[in-house]
């Protein structure tokens, strides 16, 4: 009984980014850079010592002038559900210390910080690089921590971190709605920083598994695919783009059938 | 009791038993992984009670409304407020970033004198009455010796109260000095008028479009108001509008148009006078439009068919005759096709013959003032100075002219104050405008930031940053033109004073009719007074649509654009550079990635900035890979980059999307000032590239400069 | 002026002679010891592994380090368990080979995470799915193991032998030997196994990943295989390399040969696993991904077929070839020759399954990521060379390593 009265209540939040709206502005970087306290470097050109939750990558079609193409990829953590959407994601199934985990109950994979003693195997294990190490004590200039939101705790030298699908706006949604005696929360009411931001409203946001929720339609679109599928680590992260050669990038192919 | 060692060692290895058994390694060991998770270098951002305050975003000229959110008295997060007639919600990067630059170390902290040589970096901390007083007395001698012409003020915005003061400040005081930064704002403005006999901007209608030709114009790269752009944009895909992106190189907006065409730079007035021919030829233009609303049309019609056939369009632009063909019937075929124009992000300006040409497009469909299309916005209507003064109003001139005439010596300056603008960084041909500035004995600069311009003052006289102040933002690059309230976030963080209440308080020191004309007690007040009933609903909404301004004229469309020879008004402006020596061209780029008007790139955006622009501190130049390949060169190789202007080492990139020939570089990297998360990222291109003097019109019509790429 | 310490009978260097080879090895030591002061004080930023390259040289050395000294597990396996009587002639010296190359392999732990004060949580908070806590758990309990092992060959240390509770519990631990061998070969079997299943659970990194028995990869098996194949190679590699820099025979050849015997047949039988287990991986497991097996070894300077070659022909099936045959390892020359490319190849096969896997895009639109260590990780990876000469080189002076050194230098 309690069992199916769960299951019936669990979510599976999602996104679903149009990339043929995505115009590659970086917006979304932003605003999940300036929501979640993510600290920065006087150097941040070499990216793999950036930390960006959100990182939109630049594909190109590979043809030369004037065939050429581009196409902008915003890619947050995937959230994998892993195989058979068991909560087995690439990365927790790893993660010696439980310091990051699936939760059932809304399909996020969680950081824990104080708990990651940075082995780094997560990282490892993830194959959308969605994972950053803490290579240094984050420093802001003097006066310049003052901006920094008290609902995402600031993350030390040698941790891993990454997107957490804003789960503390989750959170503050769900206090709001138990103060006002209410016991679930609208699709507005939770939104992440970069769906909210992107001038192109080019992230839809919500629960996969809640047909009232725009991805829950959104996800089902022709043209909607899911980055290496094949790997069946299973992500809640949609893509949809009407052009052939992104939705081809979006996984591995054999010569012989791609 | 005697020890032996057999005691000993027992005693030994029982007290170490002992101590692994006990708490007290545990414990320790608890205690120190809790350290590591409260270090004290490690900030904890204090929990306080949230709320939100409403205000304006003037980061750029896109007007964004945003809602701050405080945590007690720290402002934490800039979002877009949902409603909003600009951005609804949405926000640019830069937007985001604006606590960055509220609380960043690039702020100046004090008004600051100049100590040693220019630039160098030397101040004095002055007070406020010290730098009040100084400038009011240079001011009264330059009026005593008659030299009151010779100041000049250069602003970064020219429309709405703060830079109605110092117009009024400068009509008072006896100068016409009043410049604003160069846009396509003023090519548009010199085309409105030329063609429709008003003095109005041009905002597009490209949300309810449904096939937008633009001539280069980076509908997503940040052009005009950015965000609103880049939602008409969206809103424009979402009911199956068509954009077509003419430019040499694969913008964001030509990789996202439903198709780019790319053509000879430089070249665009051609394609847009083969288009009307076409067009006209065809006989598939809006008769009714032309017959009733329209003027000149003959004259027109006899110059783009005799000398704008497709087949010589082909030549000057590159583009093959059938897609011209094709392309022309395209556009007159659509419902609400819109033409338009102005490079990149429109911060530069465009020669009067390229407006011209695409405002002739719209009026082949007949789409100005008409849903969908060009709309003429006249000067903003929500506010007026009470009071009458005396002497002329001060014209708004653009900056780059000043400089030039400074330059020729026919024009003299002997003060200039700078307001939200970093000409030195921003006007091309740095040197230039370098030479200019050494020329002005006094330069006052109103900077919050230490930017270029500022370090290279001789007096600092910071301003509250737009988080820290009222003031009215208006923004009528858009059809419906919108004024929103900057409302104080948080108070000021440093000894800054708001810009306003400092010109107010320099007429009050000056006395006479100038403090006459300054009553005010402080801007604050005046504002209040200046927009009268409008401000009610500005400090409780935060926001309104200035309908005055939007009152549509009827005037006709004048195709000769008041000119007698066409030919002077369409012209081929060659690039400048000698071909033999450069044999490539070089164009500055716009990315929505680089901030590239008077703010520096706040750290967050600088994180954004892809590894193929920036490298620790090398520029990327974008190179096709066979002209690479002709020079030897190879991704990542570096190289020297040399134009009449100048040279520069940079980097290459290899880059499949722009014409062979071309070497493209990203405006707004290369700051020497600011902070050490700003300077020393690349190369400024202004340094490079030079200006083009439009004979028509005097603007600046530079789409590039002839360049060499030597490996090195 | 040491010699009191000195077992009597064993003829050992001047005092001062081995002093400046413990100084120059001390050097190097605290040259690592520097550079991991460094990283724990500075942070990992001292390393050049990147957020593309979180496992770098030092994780390699020290699954290169467990699958070398696998040689203690195995030859106690022989001796204990199978009961091959010879080994007792070299097992001391595989314990303590073995002894340095697990507590190495601990230290480098302690300095690659970001937060070693925080290591513990691994025991703590631990996860049952995680291979890491499994390889955690498993290779502190056979360090102790080791520990157990090594202890009762210190006891017999000239002047702590003399201590009578000293001597009967060395002598007492010594009895129950077997039992702990038993425990660490168990131990040891298993953890070499979780080592392989650190790279071969990533379902996400095609390289890596690959199929197996219950929660085990095939990964697993090959790793106990291959560290039981050629840690015995790299005892009898460092046990000529101390006979040589000694100057004396230590050991009878009939040991090393058998050895060397089992070592090749391990060896050759694990290279035939090997090789079913990248066809298979090859035709079944990589195609299921969208991936080419080519696609592994092109588009990059470093990682071509050669590498596979390496591994699997010269440093697989030849050194297996000659351990097995006779010929081979009567002659010292191809003896030593195979001794090293089968070491050679354990390390290239621990290389690959940890750097070509984080070199190798997944992503489409990724390209290969190459990485060069920083002088701090070169360091602190040389660290255990320098510390394990030095525990060698105490060990052998002072303690009765070889039981045979009297016998063969008389
Ligand atoms: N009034 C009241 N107070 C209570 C209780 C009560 O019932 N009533 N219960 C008590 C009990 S039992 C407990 S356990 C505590 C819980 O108290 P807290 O530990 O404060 O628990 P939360 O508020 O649930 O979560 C803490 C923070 O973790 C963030 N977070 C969520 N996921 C992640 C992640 O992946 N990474 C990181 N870094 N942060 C994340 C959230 O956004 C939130 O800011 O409260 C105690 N206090
Ligand atoms: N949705 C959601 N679920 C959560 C959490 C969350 O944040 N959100 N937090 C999780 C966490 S961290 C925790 S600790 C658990 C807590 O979950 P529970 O342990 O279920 O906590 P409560 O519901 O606060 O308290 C349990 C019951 O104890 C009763 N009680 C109070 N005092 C006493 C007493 O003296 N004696 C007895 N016999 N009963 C008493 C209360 O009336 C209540 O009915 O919830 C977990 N579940
Ligand atoms: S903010 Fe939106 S449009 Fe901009 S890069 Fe992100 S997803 Fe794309
Ligand atoms: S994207 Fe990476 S970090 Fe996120 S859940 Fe998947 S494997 Fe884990
Ligand atoms: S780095 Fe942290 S989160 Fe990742 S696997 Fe290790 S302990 Fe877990
Ligand atoms: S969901 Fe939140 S945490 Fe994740 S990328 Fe978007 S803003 Fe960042
Ligand atoms: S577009 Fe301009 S006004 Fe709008 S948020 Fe960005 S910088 Fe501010």
């Amino acid at each position: 009984m309690k069992e199916e009265k769960n299951n019936k209540n669990a979510k599976k939040f999602g996104m679903v980014i149009d990339l043929d709206k995505c115009t590659g502005c970086g917006t979304c970087m932003v605003a999940c850079m300036s929501e979640n306290n993510i600290p920065f470097k006087e150097d941040e050109s070499n990216k793999l010592y950036s930390i960006t939750w959100m990182r939109v990558y630049r594909l190109t079609n590979g043809k030369s002038y004037p065939d050429t193409d581009i196409c902008y990829l915003p890619r947050p953590c995937q959230h994998c559900g892993g195989r058979g959407d068991h909560g087995h994601s690439p990365c927790v199934s790893v993660c010696p210390a439980t310091a990051t985990d699936y939760s059932k109950e809304t399909g996020i994979v969680s950081q824990i910080y104080t708990r990651c003693f940075g082995c780094r195997y997560c990282m490892a294990a993830c194959p959308y690089h969605a994972r950053y190490f803490n290579w240094w004590d984050p420093v802001w200039p003097k006066g310049m921590e003052k901006y920094l939101s008290p609902n995402v705790s600031v993350r030390m030298r040698g941790v891993v971190e990454k997107c957490s699908f804003c789960f503390h706006r989750y959170q503050l949604a769900k206090d709001k709605a138990y103060y006002e005696n209410r016991s679930e929360i609208e699709e507005n009411e939770y939104q992440t920083a970069c769906a909210q931001a992107c001038p192109s409203g080019a992230i839809a946001f919500g629960d996969l598994n809640n047909p009232a929720h725009a991805v829950c339609e959104l996800k089902k679109n022709k043209n909607a695919f899911r980055l290496l599928e094949r790997l069946q680590t299973n992500p809640k992260v949609y893509y949809i783009s009407g052009r052939q050669w992104v939705r081809h990038a979006g996984d591995n192919h054999l010569k012989r059938d791609s | 009791m005697k020890i032996d060692r057999r005691s000993f060692l027992s005693l030994g290895i029982g007290g170490a038993a002992g101590i692994v058994l006990s708490p007290l390694p545990w414990k320790l060991m608890d205690d120190s992984a809790i350290w590591t998770q409260t270090w004290p270098w490690t900030p904890v951002p204090p929990k306080g009670d949230a709320t939100y305050v409403n205000s304006a975003c003037t980061l750029c000229p896109g007007g964004c409304g945003i809602s701050v959110r405080k945590i007690d008295e720290r402002a934490v997060k800039i979002e877009g407020i949902k409603g909003h007639p600009v951005n609804d919600g949405g926000i640019c990067l830069l937007g985001l970033s604006g606590l960055q630059l509220l609380y960043g170390p690039t702020r100046i902290k004090t008004p600051l004198k100049r100590d040693g040589e220019r630039g160098a970096g030397k101040w004095i901390e002055i007070s406020w009455e010290e730098a009040i007083s100084n400038v009011a007395e240079k001011l009264g001698d330059l009026r005593k010796n008659g030299k009151s012409g010779s100041v000049a003020f250069i602003s970064g915005i020219d429309k709405s109260t703060v830079p109605a003061l110092f117009k009024r400040f400068l009509s008072v005081y006896g100068s016409s000095g009043f410049m604003r930064m160069p846009s396509a704002a003023d090519s548009y403005e010199l085309a409105v008028y030329h063609s429709l006999g008003l003095k109005a901007q041009l905002g597009f209608d490209i949300e309810n479009s449904d096939f937008v030709l633009s001539f280069g114009s980076g509908i997503i790269e940040g052009w005009g108001s950015p965000v609103y752009m880049m939602r008409a944009n969206g809103n424009l895909r979402k009911t199956g509008g068509k954009i077509i992106q003419i430019e040499p190189r694969l913008s964001n907006t030509a990789a996202k148009s439903n198709k780019w065409i790319p053509l000879n730079p430089g070249t665009e007035y051609a394609l847009a006078l083969g288009l009307a021919d076409v067009i006209i030829t065809k006989s598939l233009y809006n008769r009714d439009y032309i017959n009733n609303s329209t003027s000149g049309f003959g004259e027109f019609a006899a110059f783009v068919q005799s000398l704008y056939s497709p087949d010589k369009v082909e030549k000057i632009t590159g583009i093959k005759k059938d897609i011209i063909e094709t392309l022309a019937v395209d556009f007159i075929k659509a419902a609400k096709p819109v033409a338009i124009c102005g490079r990149g992000q429109g911060r530069a300006q465009s020669s009067l013959g390229e407006v011209i040409a695409v405002q002739a497009l719209n009026a082949l469909v007949g789409n100005i003032n008409r849903k969908g299309g060009a709309f003429t916005v006249s000067d903003p209507g929500y506010f007026s100075l009470p009071g009458v003064i005396s002497g002329k109003m001060a014209e708004t001139k653009p900056a780059n002219i000043f400089i030039n005439d400074v330059n020729s010596g026919k024009c003299t300056a002997n003060a200039l104050f700078i307001y939200e603008a970093n000409p030195l960084y921003s006007l091309p041909d740095s040197n230039s405008v370098k030479e200019a500035f050494a020329k002005i004995p006094f330069i006052v600069s109103f900077s919050s930031f230490m930017d270029e311009t500022a370090m290279n003052s001789d007096l600092v006289l910071p301003n509250h940053i737009y988080l820290e102040r009222y003031e009215d933002v208006y923004i009528g690059s858009i059809p419906k033109p919108v004024v929103s309230l900057l409302k104080p976030v948080v108070n000021p963080q440093f000894n800054t004073k708001h810009t306003g209440d400092v010109i107010i308080q320099i007429a009050k020191k000056m006395g006479s009719s100038l403090a006459d004309s300054f009553r005010w007690d402080s801007y604050d007040s005046f504002l209040e007074k200046a927009l009268g009933d409008k401000w009610k609903v500005l400090s409780e909404e935060s926001f309104f649509e200035d309908k005055k301004a939007a009152e549509l004229s009827l005037k006709k469309f004048d195709f000769t654009g008041d000119f007698s020879d066409f030919k002077s008004l369409f012209l081929d402006l060659n690039a400048q550079g000698n071909p033999d020596k450069y044999p490539l061209v070089l164009i500055p780029y716009d990315s929505v990635r680089i901030a590239n008007g008077y703010i520096g790139n706040p750290p967050f955006v600088v994180k954004t900035v892809e590894d193929t622009a920036l490298k620790e501190k090398d520029i990327f130049v974008e190179v096709n890979p066979v002209t690479a390949k002709a020079l030897g060169l190879l991704e990542e190789s570096s190289a020297m980059i040399e134009t009449p202007k100048g040279k520069a080492k940079v980097k290459i990139h290899l880059f499949e999307g722009i014409m062979p020939g071309l070497v493209a570089m990203p405006r707004g990297l290369g700051h020497s000032a600011y902070d050490k998360y700003i300077a020393g990222k690349g190369i400024n291109v202004n340094e490079l590239i030079g200006t083009i003097e439009d004979p028509a019109s005097g603007l600046d019509a530079g789409w590039g400069i002839r360049a060499g790429l030597l490996k090195c | 002026m040491d010699t009191k310490i000195i077992s009597g009978e064993l003829k050992r260097c001047p005092a001062w002679q081995f002093g400046l080879w413990i100084g120059a090895a001390g050097i190097v030591l605290l040259w690592g010891v520097y550079a991991t002061l460094l990283c724990w004080i500075k942070g990992l930023n001292q390393t050049n592994m990147n957020d593309a390259y979180g496992f770098a040289l030092w994780i390699w050395a020290d699954l290169a380090i467990i699958a070398l000294g696998g040689g203690a597990f195995f030859t106690g396996f022989l001796r204990y368990i199978i009961g091959k009587d010879e080994l007792k002639h070299i097992i001391n010296y595989a314990v303590i080979i073995g002894f340095i190359c697990y507590s190495s392999a601990l230290i480098i732990l302690g300095i690659d995470v970001g937060q070693p004060l925080r290591g513990w949580f691994i025991f703590w908070h631990a996860n049952v799915h995680s291979m890491l806590t499994e390889v955690a758990f498993c290779l502190t309990c056979y360090l102790f193991v080791l520990i157990i092992e090594y202890t009762p060959i210190i006891l017999e240390n000239r002047r702590l032998g003399n201590i009578p509770f000293l001597h009967n519990f060395g002598h007492n631990l010594h009895e129950i030997m077997a039992v702990f061998a038993a425990t660490g070969v168990f131990l040891s079997f298993f953890h070499q196994g979780s080592l392989g299943g650190v790279s071969g659970v990533l379902f996400g990194r095609p390289f890596a990943f690959r199929e197996g028995v219950f929660i085990w990869p095939w990964t697993f098996f090959l790793f106990t295989w291959s560290a039981a194949a050629c840690g015995p190679c790299f005892t009898i590699l460092i046990t000529k390399i101390t006979e040589k820099i000694t100057g004396k025979k230590l050991v009878k050849q009939n040991v090393i040969e058998l050895l060397a015997k089992i070592s090749g047949w391990m060896t050759g039988t694990y290279i035939i696993a090997k090789i079913v287990d990248t066809l298979y991986w090859a035709k079944v497991t990589l195609p299921k991904t969208g991936f080419g097996f080519l696609d592994f070894y092109t588009n990059n300077p470093l990682y071509g077929i050669w590498i596979l070659v390496l591994e699997i022909g010269i440093c697989g099936i030849l050194p297996a070839l000659i351990l097995i045959s006779e010929k081979g390892r009567k002659n010292p020359a191809s003896l030593m020759a195979a001794v090293i490319l089968a070491v050679l190849g354990v390390c290239i096969n621990r290389w690959v399954m940890v750097l070509q896997v984080m070199a190798a895009p997944v992503l489409t639109f990724e390209t290969w990521q190459m990485y060069i260590p920083s002088w701090q990780e070169i360091a602190t990876t040389i660290l255990p060379l320098a510390y394990g000469v030095i525990v060698v080189s105490f060990s052998y002076r002072y303690l009765p390593v070889f039981p045979q050194e009297k016998e063969l230098n008389p």
